[in-house]
């Protein structure tokens, strides 16, 4: 009688230990999943335009898409106007972190400023921030500039409330050991703020990694005489959906490429956190 | 007799005098944390703070520190008022203040580097010190790599790599098992007893106050606490920490000052009683 209750016992256990192989697949079979699914989505994709189900004039062939992007990359079509791209957006992504970087340690760090300049960001934050690109063409022309300039309000909001924000979540306990050990304001700032408000740091860097390339797109999109932006809107133009679908793949491409170039780079910056997946 | 320390005034170490604490309350309102506590340790002096739970204890201890500042009183460090952080002051914690990312002897040599100290003098010395606390072979762990008991001997080793004359210690070892506190409380006796340094040292732990101090302050119930009591302990030094416990006059002690604690502390759980009875 009273070993009937624990052979029940034991098989649970043993249950547990299976599913628990079983709920944790390895990294191959993922691998293998996604695969799977983007065959499976691409391929319907294919079918039911081939078949006439979706109008392949809104939604191109994948399979021409990629034969655009080949002849795109392999004339070296788009290589000029990529360049542009990134040049305004690396100026912009460049300018915007750092001026929202410096101004979000600054208003974290002196209450007067961040209670002064509190309702003006705000109120900028607050303007959906599309609006600006007419007034920037208007203001810096249609080169370069104008699209630096709407990046820049774009990648500097996010960073620097992260920022802030950031610095300001900071667990008092350690401002307060490392004061007690002697930190001027400066060495406060090396030592305790920045590696602490890291995580959020890199958090807005991904998102305004893309939200760069937004803007020189949209931008260039608005008037422009170059960049991938006009490309499609080129395409566009000519009713080309073809060509505006492989302008989007291949800025899609890039922006995955800086992603993970910035995830490199928070690894190793963010190398003494536990590791969360165990 | 004509010791230069002897012949000037010798001032006390931590010196509160008539300190009130008031915060202010998510609703509007104002709490007296503390009032009209008056702390005087001389150099040399281990002081314990024995108190129920929200007494104000930490309160003390951050205005002593300077990172609180009283809302009347002085606060005063070897004669200067305090204004700021005390320089010549160490605080350990009651929470883990171990910078998460820093490595171990990163951490102790905080100090030393951020007063201008060499990167290898800082490490040699860091080393030394993390030999005393026990802690040699971990020098390059991360802080979420350490048992709670390892965190504790790196944070002894910061805070006293600097040398500081005075040394806050928060419930330094309330979070450890009863046989690595023994050991801890072992190794604090003796490198405060080569050292002079003045000790203010917070616990729950009456045995444990009374097995270290010179002296061990009761405070009362909040709000508004002040010190209910003081006692001198006489046992000489130096103490056998396993034993002590036995000795007949720690055994007198204890009954004296329990019998004061018990009367605050049972104060403080009717009036949470009351409050949850308020509430509910
Ligand atoms: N920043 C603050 N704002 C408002 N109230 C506070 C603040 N800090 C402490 N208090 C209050 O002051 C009282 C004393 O707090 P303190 O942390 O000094 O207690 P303590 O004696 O150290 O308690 P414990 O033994 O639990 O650590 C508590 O009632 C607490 O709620
Ligand atoms: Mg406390």
């Amino acid at each position: 009688m009273t070993l009937a209750p624990a052979q029940p016992n034991a098989s649970p256990a043993a249950q547990r230990r299976a599913t628990k192989k079983r709920t944790e697949p390895s990294n191959f079979s993922i691998r293998m999943g996604q695969l799977a699914l983007t065959v499976a989505v691409l391929g319907s994709w294919e079918l039911l335009a081939r078949a006439g189900i979706i109008d392949e004039f809104f939604f191109p062939l994948p399979s021409d898409i990629l034969i655009t992007v080949w002849e795109w990359v392999s004339t070296g079509y788009v290589f000029p106007h990529l360049w542009i791209t990134m040049q305004e957006a690396v100026l912009a992504f460049f300018t915007g972190a750092a001026v929202g970087l410096i101004l979000g340690f600054l208003l974290a760090r002196v209450r007067i400023l961040e209670r002064l300049f509190d309702p003006f960001l705000k109120i900028f934050n607050a303007l959906p921030r599309v609006v600006l690109a007419p007034i920037f063409l208007l203001w810096f022309g249609l080169g370069i500039w104008s699209k630096v300039a709407f990046g820049f309000t774009l990648v500097f909001f996010i960073v620097f409330f992260n920022t802030l924000e950031g610095v300001k979540s900071v667990d008092r306990v350690l401002v307060d050991n490392a004061k007690m050990l002697g930190a001027t304001e400066r060495q406060l700032l090396r030592h305790v703020f920045i590696p602490s408000a890291l995580t959020w740091i890199f958090s807005s860097l991904h998102i305004s990694v893309g939200f760069a390339i937004t803007g020189a797109v949209v931008g260039e999109y608005l008037g422009a005489s170059a960049g991938v932006g006009y490309a499609i809107a080129q395409a566009q133009g000519v009713f080309d959906t073809e060509g505006v679908f492989a302008g989007m793949f291949i800025l899609m491409i890039v922006v995955l490429i800086i992603d993970i170039l910035v995830n490199r780079v928070e690894r190793h910056l963010l190398r003494w956190r536990p590791n969360q997946s165990g | 007799m004509t010791h230069p320390v002897q012949a000037e005034p010798s001032p006390y170490a931590v010196d509160l005098t008539g300190c009130t604490k008031e915060f202010a309350t998510p609703g509007g309102g104002s709490y007296f944390a503390v009032r009209d506590i008056d702390l005087k340790v001389e150099p040399g002096r281990f002081v314990s703070i024995v108190g129920p739970t929200g007494s104000g204890k930490s309160t003390i201890l951050n205005m002593a520190a300077g990172l609180l500042s009283p809302t009347s009183g002085t606060v005063k460090s070897f004669g200067t008022r305090i204004d700021g952080v005390n320089r010549r002051a160490s605080y350990m914690f009651q929470q883990d203040a171990l910078l998460p990312w820093k490595s171990v002897i990163d951490n102790v040599s905080l100090g030393l580097t951020m007063a201008g100290v060499s990167k290898a003098d800082a490490y040699s010395e860091s080393r030394r010190w993390l030999e005393k606390v026990g802690m040699k072979n971990f020098a390059d762990r991360y802080p979420h790599q350490l048992s709670g008991g390892m965190r504790k001997r790196t944070a002894v080793a910061q805070a006293w790599i600097v040398n500081p004359d005075i040394l806050l210690m928060d419930e330094p070892f309330s979070a450890l098992d009863v046989q690595t506190r023994q050991i801890m409380e072992n190794e604090l006796l003796q490198l405060w007893g080569e050292s002079g340094k003045a000790v203010v040292f917070i616990t729950h732990d009456l045995d444990e106050a009374i097995a270290l101090s010179d002296e061990v302050i009761i405070l009362g119930a909040g709000p508004g606490s002040t010190v209910v009591g003081s006692y001198e302990i006489t046992i000489p030094r130096p103490r056998d920490l396993l034993d002590i416990r036995d000795d007949p006059k720690f055994v007198e002690l204890h009954r004296e000052i329990w019998g004061r604690l018990k009367v605050e502390v049972s104060r403080t759980y009717a009036s949470a009683q009351d409050e949850e009875s308020d509430v509910a």
